[in-house]
């Protein structure tokens, strides 16, 4: 009996699991998933983290090829790959001079970090790059790494992941990493992965989390679950009041609404805005419609689910036919949408380059309102006391990023308020005997 | 309203429905949507902020594409969107929501309620002709009560009602508030009109489940040679029994003992007062010359080529008690000719592709399952 697992990925069907290149294997039966981690527990010993982070740094290189098309996320995916990225990230989770490959020493202990085995990976079906950023922060803990690759993310995984196999000429990775593709309703499929694993780490919206959360993993597993989140922006009033700087921070929220279709967790939904009331707020419209018209432009969309297209639709409408003082600016199609008006509470989000814009006179307010659903506020101020204080209240009201615009989808750790690599380690100590005797 | 556009719009009414050459049509439904939209803005403050935020000022179409159109879901307020006072209001019609949805709920004032009648006559009787008979409802007497309130099913059953001589309603509500066949009422219907046209309605699902699918399994012959079979309400129902168009119509032709043609499925909605869409002898759907139906491609929201498949849009300059002259519907349809149907019908020819996907907003953003559990107090 099929049962109905997490968000619907409506194309789940057996043709649309196949991936041409073979990386991604369609499973159907919990024994194919076992047969994969059969394959997995027989490899040999992890590399150290050193030329785990050359062959990163080789693999960003290769994604460097216009053979791959306009993957959502790439280019960043590319710059995360590199050298500095990781190491300031390794960095900042463990510490100045820490060193993964070897023991290091805290008054009379020794430390090392040890993998904690194979990591499971349920990524969302939202963020084409998330299966691989996924595994690349496990892989950077020394792990084993096993994805279910969701239905819509099948062609953009196989093609990155073909450049991590070509950029492993020492085969450092062999046998070590396994792509899986099935319905995501098959919960005997989801169980026997869960059953496999020694750590997993979970994305998605609120449905997907709940349930994998409720698989039966093993009791020493450890789970580091990322789940659904918005996020936000607010513009002081110098941020907007000049045109050079106007253009500049509309332009940087543009391409922050762009990124993923406005779907992921770090997606700005709404734009709160300073103003009072001899502020006019058209100049900052029209400023945010060329930016978002550019945007358009340089990245237009290809394609788009029929479903969205209504709820766009239907969301301009409701806005404007709902109160006689909300305004809104569109072009013909459903490219992109700005609808505004005045408050504080964050419109329930549509996504799909929908973009709220609320006038208050008090971004405090604004930001009072806010509460752990909300992931990222992205700053585009001008006045470092009233940011400081912002930033401030945010953290205290839930919120984990506080980052300046354009910069709002940049993966780094921490994300959600926690490390990315460092779940998935263990760290050993070691209080040496022979010193003591 | 102006005289003159209600001269105009009521001079439509009494032009040849399926003949007039598509340019023409387009032409003249396009001065009359303009001032439709104009004059519905001036009335409606509501509607007037969403036209003024349009990119295209209707006053400067130059195209019906090119106008403000209304998703449905705007009509699912209480009270509702009205162009007209409320005392002028002769009745609502509801949607028949059969998703559990909220219903759309659409005011009609007497001009337009004339309209809708006479215009569904026009439209049925271009397909089945325009002479009285028995009229057979597969549904109960109370479904079509007069009533201010007027849900789909009773705005269907009175819509073919200018084609009845007598009606038989052949379902009853039982106890357990199932419908049920009323055996004796159908069958002597069918014996009393055996070798006479008579005329059969009811909701797809119901007539399916409650007359077609169990006679069918019986072997049940009506001997209603001259029957035509129309029915209205959508397929999800049937979809997911897995009852296609064809077996439908196969069955329900050895059930009624006439041939599968004259089973029409006809499409309507409660916000597109007035106009049916009943499928021609091609299988195809076509607009009456005071309508007109635009397929937009969700990518562009541009009309599709020949052959291809988008939104639906609807159009009519019928309606003057609220605003439903543009509107685009949550329906997936397939543009399969612009003109030259081979069944002689001009203008766009088209078949529904059933409705278009929910999309919930998506993956790691997607906090509304989570504020909707929280409002709701639902695990």
């Amino acid at each position: 009996m099929r049962q109905h697992f997490g968000l619907p990925e409506p194309h789940d069907d057996r043709q649309t699991l196949m991936d041409p290149k073979g990386i991604i294997h369609p499973v159907a039966t919990p024994k194919e998933v076992e047969a994969l981690f059969q394959s997995l527990s027989s490899a040999k010993q992890g590399p150290c983290i050193s030329r785990v982070i050359d062959l990163f740094e080789d693999w960003g290189k290769l994604l460097d090829d216009p053979s791959l098309g306009d993957i959502p996320g790439l280019a960043f995916l590319k710059l995360w790959l590199r050298r500095g990225t990781i190491e300031g990230i390794l960095k900042r989770e463990f510490g100045q001079g820490a060193e993964l490959d070897s023991w290091f020493n805290i008054g009379r202990s020794r430390f090392k970090a040890f993998p904690v085995g194979v990591v499971g990976h349920w990524p969302a079906g939202n963020i084409e790059i998330q299966p691989v950023l996924s595994l690349a922060c496990s892989l950077l803990g020394g792990n084993k790494g096993l994805v279910r690759v969701p239905s819509r993310c099948i062609k953009a995984t196989s093609c990155i992941v073909e450049k991590l196999f070509q950029a492993d000429k020492g085969g450092l990775l062999e046998g070590r990493i396994a792509f899986m593709s099935f319905d995501h309703g098959l919960r005997p499929l989801h169980e026997a992965m869960a059953h496999n694993v020694d750590g997993a780490m979970i994305w998605g919206g609120d449905q997907a989390v709940l349930e994998s959360r409720s698989l039966p993993f093993p009791h020493w597993a450890r789970l580091a679950v990322f789940g659904p989140r918005i996020s936000v922006a607010i513009m002081d009033k110098g941020a907007w009041s000049s045109p050079e700087s106007r253009k500049a921070w509309c332009q940087r929220l543009a391409r922050d609404v762009w990124q993923f279709e406005q779907q992921a967790c770090s997606s700005p939904q709404t734009l709160f805005v300073e103003g009072d009331s001899g502020t006019d707020m058209k100049v900052l419209i029209q400023s945010l419609v060329k930016a978002f018209e550019d945007e358009n432009r340089a990245h237009p969309r290809t394609a788009i689910d029929p479903g969205l297209t209504s709820s766009i639709l239907r969301r301009r409408a409701d806005w404007l036919m709902g109160d006689a003082k909300h305004k809104a600016s569109f072009p013909n199609s459903p490219d992109w949408t700005i609808l505004y008006g005045k408050g504080v509470d964050i419109p329930n989000p549509v996504q799909g380059k929908t973009l709220f814009v609320l006038e208050t006179d008090n971004l405090s307010a604004a930001v009072e309102r806010l509460d752990g659903n909300v992931q990222t506020l992205g700053l585009g101020m001008t006045d470092r006391d009233q940011e400081a204080a912002i930033a401030e209240q945010a953290a205290g009201r839930g919120v984990d990023r506080v980052v300046k615009l354009g910069q709002m989808h940049t993966f780094a750790s921490p994300w959600d308020g926690r490390d990315l690599i460092r779940p998935m380690v263990r760290i050993v100590q070691h209080i040496p005997a022979a010193e003591a005797v | 309203m102006d005289a003159t556009l209600n001269e105009r719009i009521d001079a439509l009414l009494n032009n040849q429905l399926y003949s007039v050459a598509p340019d023409e049509r387009k032409s003249a439904l396009l001065t009359l949507l303009k001032e439709h939209v104009i004059v519905a803005a001036q009335k409606q403050s509501a509607y007037a902020n969403y036209v003024h935020s349009w990119p295209i000022d209707p006053r400067s179409a130059e195209k019906i594409e090119d106008l403000p159109y209304l998703p449905v879901t705007a009509f699912k307020q209480d009270p509702p969107l009205m162009l007209c006072p409320g005392e002028d209001i002769v009745r609502t019609v509801s949607s028949s929501s059969t998703s559990g949805q909220i219903p759309s709920r659409v005011a009609i004032d007497a001009i337009t309620a004339r309209r809708m009648t006479k215009s569904v006559a026009l439209i049925a009787g271009n397909f089945i002709g325009n002479s009285r008979r028995p009229y057979l409802v597969v549904d109960t007497k109370t479904t079509n009560m007069p009533s201010s309130q007027m849900g789909a099913r009773s705005a269907a059953i009175r819509g073919l009602q200018p084609f009845s001589k007598s009606i038989t309603y052949c379902l009853f509500d039982r106890d357990d508030n199932e419908l049920s066949i009323d055996e004796e009422t159908l069958f002597g219907f069918a014996r009393a009109n055996q070798g006479e046209p008579v005329l059969v309605y009811g909701f797809t699902y119901i007539l399916w489940l409650h007359l077609i699918k169990p006679l069918y399994e019986r072997g049940v012959c009506l001997n209603l040679a001259s029957a035509h079979i129309m029915h209205s309400g959508g397929w999800k129902k049937l979809i997911e029994e897995s009852v296609s168009k064809e077996e439908f119509n196969r069955c329900a032709a050895a059930v009624f003992g006439c041939t599968p043609q004259r089973v029409i499925d006809f499409y309507g909605m409660a916000e597109n007062v007035g106009i049916i869409y009943p499928d021609c002898p091609e299988g195809m759907k076509h607009s009456p010359c005071f309508g007109e139906v635009i397929i937009r491609d969700p990518l562009t929201l541009k009309p599709v080529e020949e052959g291809g498949i988008g939104l639906v849009q609807v159009c009519s300059v019928l309606p003057v008690s609220f605003p439903g002259h543009l509107l685009l519907t949550e329906d997936l349809g397939q543009v399969v000719q612009y003109d030259a149907c081979p069944c002689g019908r001009r203008g766009i020819s088209f078949r529904f592709f059933g409705r278009v996907p929910k999309t919930e907003v998506r993956g790691c953003g997607n906090i509304l399952a989570y504020r909707s559990r929280m409002m709701t107090g639902r695990p």
